[in-house]
């Protein structure tokens, strides 16, 4: 069992320590992570962006326990992902971790309701359902509860998901390019309602993005090349948010 | 502003595999899971339903079958139990059981001479009085029709043809048995099962039992035997197995003789057990192909439903509570088909007895019984769990970070999971083989081989795999090229089709050649070297006056063999003289050994002969012959057939002292043989080697041929001129009872083989076609990016008929050895090289994977391409 420990504002939410990635691809080794060291503070938001196949979907993975790192440390909510099982790891990121999309991942087969509590589900909560009405209608689909993903423009399903993502409120939210599918009208909206999510529930949030207007909003803007991170400059709210 | 962290820990889903299959968010999310796909899994469920179908319906033919292969047995012994001894047999013999009994018959018979009344010509015959329904189960033929049941309320007598031609006499006139005159009511030549095969070759002559004391030859009883058969009151065949294995315990001990059919199944020899075999072998090959299908329906709905699984990873939650969702799924259809599996296989089994029931060899049930349903049903099922787990691995091997790239993480646990489903799956087929009759090493040995095939298979395409990456040039042609590539490239379909499609080469062309090697056992042996006429009596200085003659008459002397006879005086020391312990005492503890040797064996007359070789329906079990040195002061080195050895409980060097002839004679077990008894040469329980019988009154048994009734008729006519006292024994009516049987046991395995062939067929086609959405939707980017119609249905037919010749060789590779070793092991007989079905295999295969590929390529050209895109993205 994961122990739960309260936001503890002093300690970083995500640690990563020396972190490398290699695929082995015959004779070659293709290094996409490069030692990448990175702290995160509860509430903090942090923006990563970089170039395509500088790795920062690789870098998210790693973090969340998605998958396994070559080398290095991460860890997550004071636990160590290294020393955990695959199990164990889904039961973090089932309490501590929420995850959006570039490609929503909402589950054809359930209505956007049923997308929304699953997360509930799967702690075993029956009685969610108030709550994940209240999101859905918080973030404009009070009237599409019962529509399957296919039936919901791309921004809805984002939508639909940013709601799962927040129906169990995480500590940490890792959002990898939330809005690469989407127009910038719909982009907007989106993003406004994460950082408002966001902010309520004072979860820390790792947001990859291509878009520099967006990463602007982030407390932080961690650069990346080639499997390096480059040395940090900090962005318009220039320290640690703080409740 | 952050909301309270204050977090009521509820109840997280359990840790363990199966509270999580018991878990109700499981059941819903496997409900909820299956929209939107719900006609499509019905679809698969179907699939499933037809190899269980095939499953079913060979099960369910293939025990009402084999019950029919027991009736025939009954056919043979004329009865379910027949008890003979040399006493009269009391009433209530048989205690209890005695309720059970639908019907008895009661028989004595003797040696008699009879003849016209003239009394000019006489003739030693078998004289049987019965009374009673006998023989039970059989149809007789008698001339003129109805004269066998006349029988039974006329005073009269019914014999063999041949006696009326060496009497000159004929139906309606009289024949005098003893004192008593009585009229030939007819003559009977097919269906009246002899008396004993191994006591008395002589004709046989039936009286009614109430006439018998009219003959005055009661005095003569004291030679007789006296016979029970009994039809019990049961309708199958376990039924009735089991209150004959129950009289045989209660008559043991009691100086009877038991006889059931078993008895007497040695005669057809091992054909008939074979063909059992290989109803076996046909429902394991159903079994496997109805696996193949299941997997491959499972393994296609799996496929699409992996990105879900990520996700619900992503989600946190744990892989055992995804596997159980869809194994809960497969579980679910698995049911579905099972039950819908089982009732066409249920109609399946009344068509084809509908069908064939002229072929078949009894009035077979058109309507199959609803505990083989239920049975193949529950099988069906379990068998689909089992396959379904192979697929449903691969949710094991999702990783949830397959939410954000587009692969699999490869996951180490998989492959533990995977050698045990594989070594389950072994045992089931393990377990399945042994259940059809196998040995439990023969049952081992199979199932090493099915996995050795699959090995062989999965090599194969892994081989493909890497050749074809190996040898595709950037300078080929683009049409070929690409169709060689979609063997090797991400998402291929080598490994899936080739498995499947060349499993159910293996095992349909396995089957279609142990049918062969069945039906060629199942003929009977009617060569020049089998005799069918057997004359008895023959005094050692008339054998050379009997070889001149049947030289005039045209006739082969095929064997020409001196017979001693002889009784067991004690076996390993151990005495049982007839008159001794006539009741034993109920309470009395006799030494047990000698309490499971069955008192007839004892008891009973031994016809031995004296040879330096072995003939050619006798194989070596243990020991040797001929042996090495015979010292006439030792105990005398003797071979005694298996099934002898096995009831006298003797081995190797065990004594037995025979009394021949009231010389007592120390014998040694020297050697075991095993005899074909199907072949009807002369074939005794003992041999003993030359030197040592020589000087004891002895006759010769010689045998011949006859082409037909006429020549058999001269014989007859002629022997009984010249040579009196040698009478000639016509066996062609037994064999003619066993070649139908024999014949019918072959339309049976045809049938069968031929309704896996069909079976087979179409969950092939499911299975190659289960890969085709990968394709369709490749194939439609392609038709997006400017290809032809012409194009892509090449394309497709390259990769598709490349798959199906390789499946097709390596499957038909792997049935040939199949073939071989079962020639070598099962069947004991060489191999005859059949290219044709091989060939046949091959060009269907191919045919079966090229139409695949075309009814592809019609999906992806026959829709608009972005109709497609947009189904296939979600
Ligand atoms: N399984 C893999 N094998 C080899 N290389 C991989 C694999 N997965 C990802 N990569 C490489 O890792 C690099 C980083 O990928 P990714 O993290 O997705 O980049 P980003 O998200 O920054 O666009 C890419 O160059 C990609 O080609
Ligand atoms: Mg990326």
């Amino acid at each position: 069992m994961v122990e739960t420990i309260p936001a503890n504002p002093d300690r970083p939410v995500l640690e990563v320590r020396g972190l490398t990635k290699t695929y082995q691809d015959g004779e070659n080794t293709l290094t996409v992570l490069d030692h990448v060291d990175l702290q995160v503070m509860p509430a903090e938001t942090c923006a990563i962006i970089g170039p395509s196949g500088s790795g920062k979907t690789t870098l998210l993975g790693l973090c969340a326990g998605l998958d396994d790192a070559t080398s290095g440390t991460v860890c997550l909510d004071g636990q160590s992902l290294e020393n955990l099982t695959q199990n164990a790891r889904a039961a973090l990121r089932g309490k501590s971790i929420g995850f959006v999309f570039q490609n929503f991942q909402l589950i054809p087969t359930l209505t956007a309701l049923e997308n929304v509590l699953i997360p509930l589900e799967l702690q075993g909560q029956t009685l969610g359902r108030s709550t994940a009405q209240a999101l859905l209608e918080r973030v404009g689909l009070g009237k599409r509860l019962t529509h399957y993903p296919h039936q919901l423009s791309g921004g809805e399903q984002q939508r639909v998901a940013l709601a799962r993502a927040f129906v169990r409120p995480p500590k940490i939210l890792f959002a990898d390019e939330p809005t690469g599918n989407l127009d910038s009208e719909t982009s907007a909206i989106l993003v406004d309602i994460l950082f408002e999510l966001n902010r309520e529930n004072g979860t820390a949030l790792i947001l990859v993005t291509h878009d520099p207007s967006l990463a602007a909003r982030a407390d932080r803007i961690v650069r990346m090349q080639s499997g390096r991170i480059l040395p940090e400059h900090r962005g318009p709210q220039a320290s640690p948010a703080r409740p | 502003m952050s909301a309270t962290v204050n977090r009521v820990e509820p109840e997280a889903l359990p840790q363990s595999f199966l509270r999580a299959l018991l878990h109700p968010w499981t059941w819903r999310m496997a409900w909820r899971d299956t929209r939107s796909q719900r006609s499509r899994l019905a679809l698969y469920a179907l699939s499933i339903a037809i190899g269980i179908c095939a499953l079913t319906a060979i099960y369910s033919l293939k025990s009402t079958v084999q019950e029919a292969i027991n009736l025939q047995g009954k056919s043979l012994l004329g009865a379910d139990l027949r008890i003979s001894s040399r006493r009269p047999i009391p009433d209530g013999l048989l205690g209890d059981l005695a309720g059970r009994v639908r019907a008895g018959s009661r028989e004595t018979s003797f040696s008699s001479m009879i003849g016209p009344p003239s009394g000019d010509r006489t003739k030693l015959v078998q004289v049987r009085a019965l009374e009673g329904g006998y023989p039970f189960g059989n149809t007789v033929e008698c001339e003129p029709q109805g004269s066998w049941e006349r029988l039974r309320n006329t005073s009269g007598i019914v014999v063999e043809p041949s006696l009326l031609e060496e009497f000159g006499t004929s139906v309606g006139q009289t024949l005098k048995v003893g004192t008593l005159e009585l009229p030939i009511l007819g003559v009977v030549s097919n269906g009246v099962p002899r008396s004993n095969r191994f006591s008395g070759f002589a004709p046989e002559v039936f009286i009614r039992l109430a006439d018998l004391p009219a003959t005055g030859l009661a005095g003569e009883q004291s030679l007789a035997y006296h016979h029970l058969a009994v039809d019990w009151e049961a309708s199958t065949e376990p039924e009735r197995a089991s209150l004959s294995s129950k009289a045989r315990e209660a008559l043991a001990g009691k100086s009877v003789q038991v006889q059931t059919p078993e008895d007497r199944k040695e005669s057809i020899g091992e054909g008939l057990d074979r063909s059992k075999e290989f109803l076996g072998i046909s429902a394991l090959a159903a079994l496997l192909l109805g696996g193949i299908g299941v997997a491959g329906a499972i393994h296609t709905h799996i496929q699409k439903r992996l990105p879900s699984v990520a996700v619900l990873l992503c989600l946190g939650c744990p892989s055992h509570f995804a596997f159980a969702i869809y194994f809960i799924q497969a579980a679910a259809m698995g049911l579905l088909g099972a039950v819908l599996g089982a009732l066409a296989g249920g109609l399946a089994h009344s068509l084809v007895v509908h069908l064939a029931a002229g072929s078949l060899p009894i009035a077979v049930n058109l309507i199959p019984s609803p505990g083989i349903l239920l049975l193949t049903a529950a099988a069906g099922f379990a068998i689909c769990c089992a396959f379904a787990l192979m697929p449903l691995l691969g949710i094991q091997n999702v990783s949830p970070a397959a939410t954000l790239f587009q692969r699999p993480a490869p996951n180490p646990r998989a492959n533990v999971l995977r050698s045990a489903v594989c070594a389950l799956l072994a045992a089931m087929v393990w377990g399945v083989t042994l259940l059809n009759g196998a040995g439990p090493l023969r049952a081992a040995a199979i199932t090493g081989f099915m996995v050795v095939a699959f090995a062989c298979l999965a090599a194969t395409a892994a081989g493909l795999i890497r050749l074809t990456r190996a040898l595709v040039r950037p300078t080929w042609p683009y049409l070929p090229r690409q169709g060689i590539s979609n063997l090797f490239r991400p998402h291929n379909q080598t490994l899936l089709v080739t498995l499947s499609l060349g499993l159910g080469v293996f095992l349909l062309l396995s089957t279609w050649f142990i049918r062969g090697q069945v039906l060629n056992q199942l003929k009977l042996d009617t060569s020049l070297h089998t005799p069918n006429v057997y004359l008895i009596d023959v005094q050692p200085d008339q054998a050379d006056t009997i070889k001149s003659m049947l030289g005039r008459l045209g006739l082969p002397t095929i064997e020409d063999t001196p017979m001693v006879t002889m009784r067991i005086e004690t076996v390993k020391g151990m005495r049982l003289s007839p008159l001794e312990a006539k009741q034993p005492a109920p309470d009395a503890q006799p030494d047990t050994q000698r309490q499971e040797v069955p008192r007839w064996v004892m008891e009973r007359e031994y016809r031995s002969t004296y040879r330096d070789h072995l003939n050619s329906t006798e194989t070596i079990v243990a020991g040797e012959w001929p042996p090495q040195k015979v010292d006439p002061n030792e105990a005398i080195p003797i071979s005694v057939e298996q099934k002898l050895a096995k009831d006298l409980r003797v081995e190797i060097g065990d004594e037995i002292v025979m009394d021949v002839q009231g010389v007592p004679m120390r014998t040694r077990v020297a050697c075991l043989r095993k005899v074909d008894w199907s072949r009807f040469n002369l074939n005794f329980f003992m041999v003993f080697p030359p030197g040592v019988l020589e000087t004891a009154p002895q006759f010769h048994l010689m045998t011949t041929r006859v082409p037909d009734a006429a020549s058999s008729g001269q014989l007859q006519r002629t022997l009984f001129k010249e040579i009196p006292n040698v009478s000639a024994v016509d066996l062609t009516s037994l064999l003619q009872t066993i070649s139908k049987l024999l014949k019918k046991a072959s339309n049976v395995i045809e049938l069968l083989s031929a309704f896996t062939l069909f079976a087979g067929v179409p969950i092939l086609i499911a299975a190659v076609l289960g890969g085709r959405e990968q394709r369709v939707r490749e194939s439609v980017l392609l038709r997006t990016l400017g290809a032809s119609e012409q194009q892509v249905r090449t394309i497709l037919l390259i990769e598709y008929t490349t798959l199906g010749a390789l499946s097709a060789t390596a499957g038909g590779g792997l049935s040939w050895i199949a073939h071989l070793a079962a020639a070598k092991w099962i069947f004991k007989a060489p191999a005859q090289f059949e290219p044709l079905p091989l060939l046949f295999a091959f060009v269907g295969c191919c045919l079966l994977s090229m139409i695949a590929g075309i009814l592809i390529g019609r999906g992806v050209c026959s829709r608009p391409p972005l109709e497609v895109l947009r189904q296939t993205a979600s």
